[in-house]
Parts: structure tokens; C-alpha cells; sequence
């Protein structure tokens, strides 16, 4: 045991903020088992991210994340958080500086919410009116009024209670937060909401997470990094969710992340972060040889008529442009979408407003360009700029050769 | 004493009962010239008391901490049912009256045979209430850092307490009735009047089960309150059902039957 000073000077946790997390060839293998659950795994997870570890039923994702809080001990290789093995601290210790939230939360039923949270706060010895000030900002973060603090657990609904096992995981302010399935167990409505209301809170805590999930659309959701696991634990992939979507490693990702994983990229990208065509824009009395030779070179066939602060008024077609100059009030509305929506919901409104063209505003409302169906087709099958199925075909045919 | 005087107290209509009520009240010679009743018999109901306060105080000693451990340790189901099966197999007069056979007669000879016949509900029930808490409440509170000892004080015990007192109960109403046979191995508790009519009579007899029964019913009563008062806040609604459940199997018997 080299449990060092200065840890104990500090107090029993010895973290800030996030923590950085390796694993290095990490084996465990059950006593009486040939098999191992979990074969080598190797990934390191920077300070402030979320990483979840997803895969099918036994591929050993639970015991990855309790090998990291050592209630189960590892059998091979090495654990580091900070750059520090787990090994250096006793268990318990250890485990004071680990947030830890399950499915099944394991609320203490005889005692109130304010106690339930207080948990950890008290392990470390804080003072009382230390962990009062604690417990009440926690019942704050998590959006519960001050009288819950008596309430029993079983006086709650499923989301309070789940909302009080997040709490209390980060009482003690720790640099990484273990989570396994912690919204396995709620209705599918609210458990949108606690992801959102989770990602919202992680925007302003950048804890270190680990989450375990076997849905990969919660994955890709939550994930910062997506660690794939597969039967015996062995890691298939280990990347960020758009990688994952976009090149699944071999084809157990492949089918892991499912046949919409071209869709799922919608959900993940926004309209900003893709290469969008340039608009031809014309003003108010511009003339119409002008913005006809504009539309002739740009990739849009269309000149699109702005205001003078650059925000869209109309699309011009051969009819508006038959005068000398372009008159005011001209043209076809134009569909506006917002950068920073993502594709999904671009897309969405393209086909319900039946439009080929969006003009991509900014936040001033100003035009950034324009985003096509034939964008989104480019980027929905990049490889062959078009049939999703002849590429998906193309592929297993060569994969039999 | 004249005993005219003192029958007139306890009214007519009673009958066998209002006998063995004047018996408990009052003092009278018995058939073999002793003084019996009244005094006599408060000093049979704190020797009675005694037996089995001292037989429960070793039982709880013995059984409560083995129960807990076990039930924490989440093994050796395979001795908690097994106490608990021969607890329930074996006579309570037998063992009385084995452990007179063999050790000879004597108060801690006695006792003893009670402490066996008292830590199979105790350490059962111990067991089983700390085996029953949730398994993933003592995951949270492991991962969360509380040690061995903190979950057992902190997490395990608190929720345990029902079924614990529930088993104490249950020890301690059998432990009453049981000590009635304490006079066959010389300690001479209220069994006294109930083995030996030829002394105390009917009345003794009837007046000495009374004061058994009184004493097992206050018993019952005092520790279902015990039980109601240390049955944690958060659990009074959730915790009815799961008393209900798991209860020991222990038959309870007031009076030993004898001859």
C-alpha cells in the first residue's frame, strides 16, 4: 500500500475537477472461469469527457467500469487516473473520490433525500454547515424544491429519485463519474429529458464520465467517446461518435450501431460544420445581367435577393429577372434555416416546406450559404455520392471475394 | 390471616378463575404447610423473570452478532435455516429435561437449555433481515466508500431492526412459557403451582398459568411497540408487506403442558 502523504494532507480525496483515466492492458478473469470478461482493454479518456462503454449483453461493459472504483479487482495490467494506478489508494478511499450512480440507484430508504446526498460529504469529513451549503446547491443543480429535503425516498417518483442518485454521486465533487445504465429504468419521455438535463450539467461541471449503456442511440447521444465492446470483453472500437457512425471498425460495429447509422450522423452533426454551397447573392437594385451571370457560376441556379444587413428576402427565377434591375418585392419566400440546427432538423424542414434550397443563417441572420438536398444526399452516403444500397451491397460482395 | 375475610374481595360469580385470582393476591398455608400465594407468588415471577432475562441476554449475545454477520457476508444460509429448522424441531421439554438428565439441576443449567431454545428465532431473523436489505442499496453504499463496518451500522443494521426485534420477540414469549418447567431442574419459577397441584391446588395452578400468560401477552406488547418505534421512517409504508413475508416459523406456546 503506498498510500501517500500528500493525499492524506488533503483529505481522503485527493481529486480536482476532472481526472484523466487510462486503461492499460486490462485483463480480469473470474475465478473458476477459463474465459475472461474482460481481454486487454486499452483506451485513455481525457479530463472532461464522456466516455461511454457500449455492447450487447455480456461483453463485460459493467465490470470495464467497476474494475476503475476496484469493486471488482482486476486480474491484469492497470487502471491510472491522473496518471496514478487505482492500486495506490485503499478501496474505500478510492471509492470517496468516484461519483458512482446505478440503474437500480440503491437510494438508503431510511433515510431522508438531504441524508441520501450528504452521503459522501459526511465519509470525508466536511462539516455540517459545509455539507448543508452542499446538499442545497446539489438540490438546485438537479432542479428539486428545498422540501425534499425530508422526504423519503420512496415518497418520490422514479425521475426524482433518479435525479437524487445523480446528486448524490456528485456530492463530493469528484473528478470522475461512474454511471452505469443510470437511465436504464426510467419511461423512455423522461429519460430524454434526464439525458438532456445530464449533457446540461456536464456542459458546466466537465466531470470525467464514464457511462455504461447498451443503447448505442443513448451512446451517441451522451458519448464524447464511444468505447464498443464485444462478447469477452474485448474492444471492437474505441472512437467519437461521429467515427464510429462513419467508420465502423469491422462489421460486429457495423451492425452494433445498426443499419440508420447514416440517419444517426443527422442527429449529430450540425448544419455549420459541413461544407455548405455558395450563394449567389444579389441586392435591391442590382441588375439582372449581373445576377443572372452570378447564378451561372455559382452552384445554386437561383440568385438569392438579400436585404442590406445580408438577410435572405427572396429567391429570383427567370420571371423576376426580366426588367433591367431587380425590383423590390420580387420572387419566391425563401426558407430560412439556423446554423446551428442539426442536419436532422434541416433536413426535416427541407422536405416539409418542399424545397430544394435553405439559406443557412447565422445568428444575426445574415446568409452563410446554402444547404441542398444534394448536400445532404453527398452526406448521407459519402463513398459513392449517391445509392446507400449498391454500396451496402458492393461492400459484402467484396468482403465474400 | 382469616381466610373468610380475603375470599370476600374476589366476587363469587368467578368461580375457578376468581380462586386462582385470590391465590395471586393473597397468602395462604399450602397442603405441605409452606406459605404459597401472594407474596410468594411475586417471588416466583421475579425468579421466573430472571431465568429468562439472563437466557435471553446470552441468547442475543450469541445470536444477534452470528446472525448479522452472516447475513452481511451474505453466506451460510445453509446454518441460518438449519438453526432455525432444529429450533423448530426440537421440544422445548426435551431440552429442558435433557440438560437436567445431564448437567444435574441448577439455575445456569437451566437457563442454558433456554439460551438454545432462544437463538434460533433471534439469529434467524437476524440473518434474514440483514440478508433481505437490497442488494443494490449495499452496491451504492460500497461504491460510494462506507466500509465493511459503516454498511453493516449504517445501511444494514437500520433496516434490519424490524425483523431483529420481531425475533427477539418471538424468543422472548417462547423463553417465558419454557421457564415454567424450571422447577423440574430445582429453579423454581411460576411453574411452580402448575407442576405441583399436590401443594398449590387448583387455584395455585390456575392463578400460576395466569401470571405466565400475563406475562408473555406484556412481552408480546412491549416489543411489537419496540418493534413499531425502531421500524426506520422510510420504510412504514413500504415495510408492512415485506414484515408480513418473512416472519419465523416458530410456534408459540404460553404453558407448557405437564402432569
Amino acid at each position: 500500500m503506498t498510500f501517500s502523504d500528500t493525499a492524506q494532507a488533503e483529505g481522503p480525496s485527493p481529486f480536482h475537477e476532472a481526472a484523466t483515466l487510462e486503461f492499460r492492458h486490462v485483463s480480469k478473469t473470474y475465478r473458476g472461469t477459463a474465459e475472461p470478461a474482460i481481454r486487454d482493454l486499452s483506451f485513455s479518456v481525457p479530463a472532461g469527457d464522456v466516455c461511454v462503454l457500449v455492447g450487447p449483453s455480456g461483453c463485460g461493459k459493467t465490470t470495464a467500469m467497476r474494475l476503475v472504483n476496484r469493486m471488482i479487482e482486476m486480474s491484469d495490467g492497470d487502471i491510472l487516473l491522473d496518471g496514478r494506478s487505482v492500486r495506490e489508494w485503499r478501496p474505500a478511499e478510492l471509492r470517496r473520490g468516484i461519483g458512482y450512480a446505478i440503474q437500480q440507484i440503491g437510494l438508503f430508504p431510511h433515510q431522508t433525500i438531504g441524508e441520501n446526498i450528504a452521503t459522501v460529504p459526511r465519509l470525508l469529513g466536511w462539516d455540517k454547515a459545509r455539507i448543508q451549503a452542499r446538499v442545497g446547491e446539489l438540490l438546485e443543480l438537479i432542479g428539486l424544491d428545498g422540501d425534499m429535503l425530508g422526504r423519503y425516498p420512496s415518497q418520490l417518483s422514479g425521475g426524482q429519485r433518479q435525479r437524487v442518485g445523480v446528486a448524490r454521486a456528485l456530492a463530493g465533487d469528484p473528478p470522475l463519474l461512474l454511471m452505469d445504465e443510470p437511465f436504464g429504468a426510467i419511461d423512455p419521455i423522461n429519460r430524454d429529458r434526464l439525458q438532456n438535463e445530464f449533457l446540461r450539467l456536464q456542459g458546466d461541471l466537465h466531470k470525467t464520465v464514464v457511462f455504461v449503456t447498451h443503447d448505442i442511440d443513448e451512446a451517441i447521444k451522451m458519448g464524447d467517446r464511444i468505447a464498443v465492446l464485444k462478447k469477452g470483453g474485448v474492444l471492437a472500437q474505441f472512437a467519437p461518435p461521429a467515427e464510429l457512425l462513419m467508420q465502423p471498425a469491422d462489421e460486429f460495429v457495423e451492425d452494433f450501431v445498426g443499419a440508420d447509422r447514416a440517419l444517426k450522423r443527422l442527429a449529430l452533426q450540425r448544419v455549420r460544420d459541413i461544407d455548405l454551397w455558395r450563394a449567389p447573392l444579389v441586392h435591391v437594385g442590382d441588375s439582372t445581367r449581373a445576377a443572372r451571370e452570378q447564378a451561372a457560376h455559382s452552384d445554386v441556379p437561383y440568385p438569392l435577393l438579400v436585404d442590406a444587413n445580408g438577410r435572405p428576402l427572396a429567391w429570383l427565377d427567370e420571371d423576376d429577372l426580366r426588367g433591367e434591375r431587380i425590383e423590390p418585392g420580387a420572387g419566391s419566400p425563401v426558407l430560412a434555416i439556423d446554423a446551428d440546427d442539426v442536419l436532422r432538423d434541416a433536413l426535416s424542414e427541407l422536405l416539409r416546406s418542399e424545397v430544394q434550397y435553405g439559406a443557412v443563417v447565422d445568428r444575426a441572420g445574415r446568409v452563410t450559404g446554402v444547404l441542398s438536398v444534394e448536400i445532404m444526399h453527398a452526406f448521407l452516403a459519402p463513398e459513392t455520392k449517391g445509392d446507400l444500397d449498391t454500396a451496402a451491397f458492393e461492400r459484402r460482395t467484396s468482403d465474400h471475394a | 390471616m382469616v381466610e373468610g375475610e380475603d375470599r370476600m374481595i374476589v366476587p363469587a360469580f368467578l368461580g375457578d378463575l376468581g380462586d386462582a385470582l385470590d391465590f395471586i393476591f393473597h397468602e395462604r398455608v399450602g397442603r405441605g404447610g409452606a406459605q404459597i400465594g401472594g407474596s410468594q407468588v411475586l417471588d416466583l415471577t421475579v425468579t421466573h423473570l430472571e431465568l429468562t432475562l439472563a437466557a435471553m441476554a446470552i441468547a442475543m449475545v450469541v445470536g444477534l452478532p452470528i446472525g448479522i454477520w452472516l447475513g452481511h457476508a451474505r453466506k451460510g444460509s445453509f446454518v441460518a435455516v438449519t438453526v432455525a429448522n432444529i429450533g423448530r424441531a426440537v421440544p422445548s421439554i426435551g431440552i429442558v429435561f435433557l440438560f437436567f438428565a445431564v448437567l444435574g439441576a441448577g439455575f445456569v443449567n437451566i437457563m442454558l437449555a433456554l439460551v438454545l431454545l432462544a437463538i434460533p428465532p433471534i439469529l434467524t431473523n437476524a440473518y434474514t433481515g440483514v440478508r433481505e436489505v437490497d442488494p443494490e442499496v449495499v452496491d451504492a453504499a460500497r461504491g460510494m466508500g462506507l466500509t465493511g463496518a459503516g454498511i453493516v451500522r449504517r445501511i444494514e443494521l437500520p433496516l434490519a431492526l424490524p425483523l431483529i426485534f420481531g425475533g427477539i420477540k418471538i424468543s422472548m414469549v417462547n423463553v417465558i412459557a419454557t421457564a415454567t418447567l424450571g422447577p423440574e431442574g430445582g429453579v423454581v419459577t411460576l411453574g411452580d403451582p402448575i407442576i405441583n397441584p399436590s401443594t398449590y391446588g387448583n387455584a395455585g395452578r390456575l392463578g400460576g398459568a395466569l401470571v405466565v400468560a400475563a406475562l408473555a401477552v406484556a412481552a408480546e406488547v412491549g416489543l411489537s411497540a419496540v418493534q413499531r418505534a425502531v421500524t426506520p421512517e422510510g420504510l412504514k409504508s413500504a415495510g408492512r408487506a415485506r414484515a408480513r413475508r418473512i416472519r419465523f416459523p416458530v410456534t408459540k406456546r404460553k404453558v407448557a403442558p405437564t402432569s
